[in-house]
């Protein structure tokens, strides 16, 4: 039976393209100004910002990308998206942000299965609120913040190969 | 969208087309893109079981279906259209585009497939190429 356990290694390899293709994408999608600040390793995720999307990936390897940014970026991120600007967080706006963080996943799982490991992801989840830092379960997590013209986008990847 | 008034004659007929997405964003997003091409009606599913009952009550001219949705997935969904109706224009329009993917959504009955984000000029060709079938 396959087993995700704390001692399975950090696809690191696979992060590097979940990053690449979000930067990417975000740069097609809100702007060409997007930057990868330094990246750090975390003993779980460390999102807790008002506004997360939640991707989960199963197959060959199995975690999760945590994608959390303030209230402020998320709606000024969706205007653009939108091509006009939103009073403040409604359904339109959750729904831009969830698909992006799909459009930037699906990307990377994409390149990931054409080089021949199988992972497919779930639809995103969005949460909204504040205080968001519960997790129950604390796996070794990447933590990639990216800079946009509109604010911050920080993605906490989880991704281990299964034994 | 010349192909457009072809396929119906010359006539100024309005074509039919289902939007299927489980994102707002995204039908709001291709809703918007069909407001921009002349002629065209567009209605909306927002999951596969929804899609499989507007398809069979609208009979649209052509859908654009999204793969990653929750409960019935796009390829399945555009398997069980293609089989009540072979002659079903599906483009699928999705993040999830790698080889495998592809070819199952064409196996399906898929006509063509467009990596998302989509554009506008994109999504003029794809519609253009699948109502000269």
């Amino acid at each position: 039976m396959r087993a995700w356990n704390i001692g399975n290694e950090m696809r690191l390899d696979f992060v590097k393209i979940f990053i690449d293709s979000t930067s990417e994408l975000i740069g097609e999608m809100i702007g060409p100004s997007v930057s990868v600040d330094s990246m750090t390793m975390s003993p779980s995720p460390v999102a807790g910002r008002e506004v997360m999307a939640i991707i989960g990936l199963t197959g060959e390897a199995q975690g999760r990308v945590i994608f959390d940014m303030d209230l402020f970026t998320a709606v000024r991120l969706a205007g653009q998206m939108l091509g006009e600007p939103s009073p403040g967080m409604t359904p339109l706006v959750r729904s831009s942000i969830a698909e992006l963080a799909s459009m930037a996943i699906g990307r990377a799982i994409s390149q990931i299965n054409d080089e021949g490991t199988r992972l497919s992801m779930s639809p995103p989840t969005i949460i909204t609120g504040s205080n968001l830092v519960s997790f129950d379960q604390c796996f070794e997590t990447l933590v990639a913040p990216l800079s946009t013209s509109f604010g911050e986008v920080r993605m906490n990847i989880t991704l281990q190969h299964l034994d | 969208m010349q192909r457009v008034c072809e396929v119906m004659g010359g006539a100024k007929a309005a074509l039919t087309c289902l939007i299927v997405d489980d994102s707002a964003f995204m039908r709001f997003h291709l809703r918007r893109m069909m407001d921009s091409i002349e002629n065209v009606i567009a209605s909306e599913a927002a999951n596969g079981n929804e899609a499989i009952t507007e398809y069979g009550r609208l009979r649209p001219d052509f859908v654009l279906m999204d793969i990653v949705m929750p409960g019935l997935e796009g390829v399945e969904t555009v398997r069980r259209i293609c089989e009540t109706d072979p002659e079903a224009r599906v483009i699928m329009i999705s993040s999830v585009s790698y080889k495998e993917k592809v070819q199952e959504a064409l196996a399906a009955g898929a006509k063509c497939f467009i990596p998302k984000p989509v554009t506008t000029k994109e999504l003029r060709d794809a519609i253009d190429r699948v109502l000269s079938v």
